[in-house]
């Protein structure tokens, strides 16, 4: 379980490898905001590796989506597998969040 | 002073001469015969120095010489009378004064020996009776106490102090003090400039400061004259860490502190250090399983709030169970009588684990029974609710994902709201089964209202089933997920079978599924007839 920091033009990319869950986190978490601490505004986490997310884990996601928008920011989601889709769908969490099919879709989306 | 006694006599054995060593006492001054071959006389009028050389000196029974013998100790030899005139007495004087002196320095060096020989023990007597204390309480401040009085006592200091360090005041307090008076000893800042203890904690070196040196007012307690203030040390893999300092001062013969005298307080401060790194662990280690306990009563708590399925009868027939994982979760259900027959139930789950999950998970649990009884519309009751624990979820970012359901028998009808809860059905009769699905995402993540939702029900034939995703997360032992699809077949195909029997079919299957394998979720399950 990583989580890896890249920049695309001007939008921080985060790839989640694993799970996000009570474990980890709140380290997602600080990667994120560390980044917004030193001005940045464009968000984008990939899950196109990620597995599982556990309810925890959807409130990290919550929480780091207000603290962004806070600071005049966007946050974007994208590559959704289909359970965590289905997650999303159910949970009424896709009425939260701008979630895009593929990476270069979020991308251009900013 | 045998052996002196055995050269004398062997002299006179030689000579026919008398021999006698006068020496001064270093305690009164007086003058004793160390040795002699007769008669011993102390009682010559008037002592000479080396420098006097060989004098002679009035003797009843014949000439007879007296000179001092060189050497750090005061002594005097004195040769004569002789029972035959043969020899030269003065020949004899030059001859056998280097050799007393030579006696004297070698009995002096083995009374210092001796002497050394005995402060070792007691140091070493000190140490032992040091581990015997440490090794016997766990109490720190009852173990500085006893440790300060050994130590007191073997370098004869009249005041002696322990100061251990407090990391969240970063300051030095007293934890044992002797020969002070009864009012408190103030703390020092680390940073103090004036204070000893705290430029020996800073430094971690230890420090001999004289009578005039360094006089702090905050020190003035425990310090009379010269001070010896040596760091305690607590050695890690990282190295050593300073955890207080020992302070000796007023010392009973008034003489300054040693090297040696500071190298024993180094090696009892390092056992003093062990003990302290001791006595927290152990308080740490009772602090942890004082946490357990309180966990364990946290738990058995929220299991208490939980409703028997009972409450609702005769109106319906209800079977709920939480199984919690191992710490405090966030699961919970509820069960309302409403009047005119209605029955309403509920389940939540408060994202996170321990106790802030709990908290507001008891929080919640009883705001629902009174908002449940306020409104009959479940939008309205769970936005009463979450209005009511809205704080308490920013401040500890948590969220609950509820479903809330009013079955009306009478009038046919099921009114629900869902906040994010994914797992909620109505199954028929006929073995359909409808997914309750959420409309707005979980409470805490947005503010408006929820909706409610109308739909009919079959009195007698419906089942209201709602389970928490801990439950369809359920893990094998080879990481496999149990999965949704997996209960409602249990569901559908025993439908017809009472909500107890389908509740332990299901438990049943999860437990076949999981094996051994930890709860990680809490796992939720309600199922409803009316």
């Amino acid at each position: 379980m990583s989580f890896a920091i890249t920049k695309e033009a001007e939008v921080v990319v985060v790839d989640v490898e694993g799970q996000l869950i009570v474990g980890n986190r709140q380290e997602l978490k600080q990667k994120v905001l560390d980044e917004l601490e030193r001005g940045e505004k464009k968000f984008l986490i990939d899950f196109s590796q990620t597995g599982y997310i556990d309810s925890s884990g959807l409130g990290v996601l919550v929480s780091l989506s207000k603290k962004i928008r806070e600071q005049g920011g966007e946050l974007r989601l994208a590559n959704l597998n289909d359970d965590l889709k289905t997650l999303f769908e159910l949970t009424k969490l896709d009425t939260l969040f701008q979630i895009a099919d593929t990476r270069e879709r979020a991308l251009e989306s900013f | 002073m045998t052996d002196l006694t055995a050269v004398l006599s062997a002299f006179h054995a030689a000579t026919q001469c008398e021999a006698a060593v006068l020496t001064q006492s270093a305690a009164d001054g007086r003058i004793i015969a160390e040795a002699s071959t007769g008669t011993a006389r102390s009682s010559i009028e008037q002592l000479p120095t080396v420098s006097d050389g060989i004098r002679p000196i009035d003797s009843a029974g014949g000439p007879s010489l007296i000179a001092a013998v060189p050497g750090p100790r005061p002594a005097w030899l004195i040769l004569g009378p002789c029972t035959t005139a043969s020899g030269d007495l003065a020949s004899y004087m030059r001859f056998m004064l280097p050799v007393v002196a030579q006696y004297l320095q070698s009995a002096l060096e083995v009374e210092h020996a001796a002497n050394e020989l005995a402060e070792r023990y007691e140091e070493i007597n000190l140490l032992y009776t040091i581990s015997e204390i440490l090794g016997r309480t766990v109490s720190l401040e009852e173990a500085a106490r006893t440790i300060l009085t050994e130590i007191s006592e073997t370098v004869g200091a009249r005041r002696a102090s322990i100061l251990v360090h407090d990391p969240a005041t970063d300051s030095l307090g007293v934890v044992a003090a002797l020969g002070v008076g009864p009012s408190p000893t103030p703390s020092i800042g680390v940073q103090d400039q004036c204070s000893v203890s705290a430029r020996v904690f800073r430094t971690q070196h230890p420090l001999l400061v004289e009578g005039d040196q360094m006089q702090c007012e905050a020190e003035r307690s425990y310090r009379r004259g010269a001070m010896l203030s040596v760091p305690i040390m607590w050695t890690t893999p990282r190295g050593g860490e300073p955890l207080g300092v020992v302070n000796l001062s007023d010392r009973r013969s008034g003489q300054p502190f040693t090297a040696g005298d500071q190298k024993l307080i180094a090696a009892i401060a390092t056992q003093i250090g062990t003990a302290i790194q001791n006595a927290r662990l152990v308080r740490a280690s009772l602090m942890q399983e004082r946490l357990l306990h309180e966990m364990e009563l946290a738990h058995d708590l929220q299991m208490k709030l939980l409703p028997a399925g009972s409450i609702v009868a005769p109106d319906a027939v209800v079977a709920a169970r939480v199984m919690p994982a191992e710490s405090v979760g966030g699961d919970f259900y509820n069960l309302f009588r409403l009047g005119d027959r209605r029955v309403g139930a509920m389940i939540g789950d408060v994202s996170g684990h321990g106790y802030q999950a709990a908290l507001i998970m008891a929080l919640t649990m009883s705001a629902s029974a009174i908002h449940a009884q306020t409104t009959a519309d479940p939008g309205e009751t769970l936005h009463a609710l979450f209005s009511t624990v809205r704080d308490e979820l920013a401040t500890t970012e948590m969220f609950i994902s509820a479903f809330y359901g009013v079955v009306d028998r009478v009038r046919g009808e099921l009114l629900y709201a869902n906040t994010g809860h994914p797992h909620a059905f109505v199954v028929g009769p006929d073995g359909s089964c409808e997914r309750l699905t959420a409309k707005d995402p979980p409470l805490g993540m947005a503010s408006s209202q929820p909706k409610t939702t109308r739909r009919s029900w079959s009195p007698q034939q419906d089942l209201l089933v709602l389970f928490t995703d801990g439950l369809s997360d359920a893990r094998s032992s080879g990481g496999q997920r149990l999965g949704e699809e997996a209960l409602l077949e249990i569901i559908r195909k025993y439908r017809r079978e009472s909500p107890a029997e389908i509740l332990t079919r299901l438990i049943d299957l999860v437990e076949a599924h999981s094996g051994n394998t930890p709860r990680r979720d809490d796992q939720t399950i309600v199922l409803l007839h009316s």
